[in-house]
Formats: C-alpha cells, sequence, structure tokens
C-alpha cells in the first residue's frame, strides 16, 4: 500500500474537494439528460416533417376522387354551394391587398407591437372587404370559410390552421372598386394602420384566382335539423 | 491514503446531500475544471509517493489549476476556439501519466 507521509491532510482535504465537485458534476449531468431530450426534439421534428407531408399528399388525392367523381352529376345548385363553401378554387375580379409590418423603427420607450400587423388588423381589412360585397377571400393562399380562424401564432399569422408570416397577400372576389374604396375610405382601415407605418397595398386586378380550401371538415357536434326553416 | 479515500467519501456524500446544480451555461466549465483538480489531485498523490510533496504547491495548484482550466475554456468560448478539448486532452494526458508513475511505485513496494 503507498503510504503518504507528507501532506496527508491537504490531500484528505483536496479529496474532499474533489468528491465534492465529482457529486455536483454527476446531478448537472444527471439532470441534463432528463430535463433535455436533444435527440427526442429531433426526432420528434422529423415525424412532424413526414407527417405533414403524408398529409399533403393524402389531401391531394382527396381532390382528385373528388375531381373525378363530382365531374358529371353537378348541378348548378351543387356548383354555387360548393362555391360558398369554399371547396372549388374560383376565379373574377377583384383587389390584391398586401399588407407588411412597419418599416420605421419603433421609437425609445414605445411598444413595438404597435408597429407589427396583429390578427385584430387583419380581421379589420376582412370585415371591411366582407362588408364591401367580396365573395371569395384568402390570405396567403388560405380560402376563408365559415370555420376559418385568424389569430396570432406567436410570430406568425394562424389562418386554417396554416402559419404564415409576413407579408401577407389577401386576394379579394367582388367588385374592385367598391373593394378598394372601402379600405382607402376616410377614417378607414388603412388609415389607421398607415399611422404606424404599415404597409397596405391595394391594387385592382382583372382577374384574381382564389384556391379552394385544402383542409377538411366534418361534423362532429352538429346535425342536419330537418324541417327547421329550411330553405328550398 | 486511508485519509484520501475518508475525505473523498465525505466530499462525495456532501456533493450529494448539499442540493446544488450547476446550470447548463457553466457545466462544460465546471467539467473542465473538475478534471484539471482531477489532475491535481494524481500529481499530488505522485509527489507524495515520490517524497517531494509541498504542501503550498499542492494546494495553490489544485485551485489555480481548476480555475484556470475554467477560464480558458470560458475565454476560448467566447473567441470561439474550442479550448474545451485542448483541456481534456493535456489533463488527460496528465492524468495518465501520474497514475503510470504512481502505480509503478505501487508495484516497488
Amino acid at each position: 500500500m503507498l503510504s503518504i507521509k507528507q501532506g496527508r491532510y491537504s490531500i484528505a482535504f483536496v479529496c474532499m474537494v474533489l468528491g465534492f465537485m465529482l457529486a455536483v458534476q454527476f446531478r448537472t449531468t444527471q439532470d441534463m439528460k432528463s430535463t433535455l431530450p436533444y435527440q427526442r426534439v429531433e426526432e420528434l421534428s422529423e415525424r412532424l416533417l413526414q407527417t405533414e407531408k403524408e398529409r399533403d399528399s393524402l389531401q391531394e388525392e382527396i381532390n382528385a376522387v373528388k375531381n373525378v367523381s363530382g365531374g358529371e352529376t353537378e348541378t348548378k345548385a351543387a356548383k354555387e354551394l360548393q362555391m360558398q363553401a369554399g371547396t372549388v378554387p374560383v376565379k373574377g375580379p377583384g383587389v390584391v391587398v398586401t399588407i407588411d409590418d412597419s418599416k420605421t423603427a419603433s421609437k425609445a420607450g414605445e411598444n413595438p407591437n404597435l408597429y407589427l400587423i396583429h390578427d385584430d388588423d387583419l380581421l379589420r381589412v376582412i370585415n371591411e372587404l366582407r362588408a364591401a360585397g367580396a365573395e371569395a377571400l384568402s390570405i396567403n393562399g388560405q380560402r376563408l370559410i365559415g370555420t376559418s380562424e385568424i389569430r396570432c401564432a406567436g410570430p406568425t399569422l394562424s389562418v386554417n390552421n396554416v402559419r404564415s408570416s409576413p407579408p401577407y397577400e389577401i386576394l379579394a372576389i367582388g367588385d374592385a372598386k367598391n373593394l378598394e374604396n372601402s379600405l382607402k375610405m376616410r377614417g378607414g382601415v388603412a388609415e389607421t394602420l398607415k399611422v404606424w407605418g404599415i404597409q397596405l397595398n391595394i391594387k385592382q386586378a382583372e382577374e384574381v384566382k382564389i384556391p379552394a380550401y385544402k383542409g377538411t371538415y366534418t361534423f362532429k357536434y352538429a346535425e342536419f335539423a330537418k324541417g327547421e326553416g329550411e330553405r328550398p | 491514503m486511508i485519509l484520501a479515500v475518508i475525505g473523498l467519501a465525505l466530499g462525495i456524500v456532501l456533493g450529494v446531500l448539499c442540493p446544488l446544480s450547476i446550470p447548463l451555461a457553466y457545466a462544460k466549465l465546471f467539467s473542465v475544471a473538475l478534471l484539471a483538480s482531477l489532475d491535481s489531485v494524481f500529481g499530488g498523490l505522485r509527489a507524495a509517493a515520490e517524497e517531494k510533496f509541498d504542501n503550498t504547491v499542492f494546494i495553490s495548484g489544485f485551485f489555480t489549476n481548476a480555475l484556470l482550466a475554467a477560464l480558458l475554456v470560458y475565454v476560448g468560448d467566447r473567441l470561439g476556439i474550442d479550448l474545451y478539448y485542448v483541456a481534456l486532452l493535456a489533463f488527460g494526458v496528465r492524468i495518465f501519466q501520474n497514475l503510470a508513475i504512481i502505480r509503478r511505485y505501487f508495484l516497488k513496494k
């Protein structure tokens, strides 16, 4: 056995400090493994990507099947209903509205949030367009239907549960002049947003193409109530 | 030797009982400091075996080595140079050298 004559106590003391450090390091490593599942995050994002791809391909399949099956038996009424529901792409004259975050820097002490686009800004634009008789609307390629939501999702915007970031392009079909005027009227949406430097561009277009609603909807709670104020 | 083992055990018990955990940002620095102290301890054991042990050199070496190693890694992190691996390699090599020398003394006895 190795015998230490000199400095037994200092070696013992240093060993104690070392033991303490070892124990702390051991626990730190243990904590790190339990709280930070690095690999797991990667794995999950990979799986999410894969699932999204699968969903897209399945959606395409559904659309293809729909087109084949509905091709011949379509009546005018059914077509109109589909247009209303947003399950078919539509085109027509209208406006293209692009909205982007403010370029002006916020002054010191001011809330920088004021210079960003929020869901309520977009909701006001959409509402104004609808009031002016817009027949079909889409935001960044997402068709607005009865159940569409427009809400902030962190720094992005969620429409039909699809997130997108600025600039936002709103397509609207309707009387182009009316639509443009509705936004540009005195004290209207465009003027309010301009105060904060938010860029709002309105362009009339001969033909606007609005895509179909790409999601699915199944009614889980609502049922068809027969004979109660039904429209012929 | 027995005293050293007792000290080590006491330290481990203390460390387990003490609810201290290193923040994630400093975990790297701490691990290098730990390695440096490990090296110092083996160096001290070796010096003791060679009967060249100096108390002041040992104690000051233990703390300055650990702090310096952590500082080096910190500076390296700031400069974008991975001095972490440099410290690991240097201390690792030294630990093995010291161990080899200690082993020889063991065998001689």
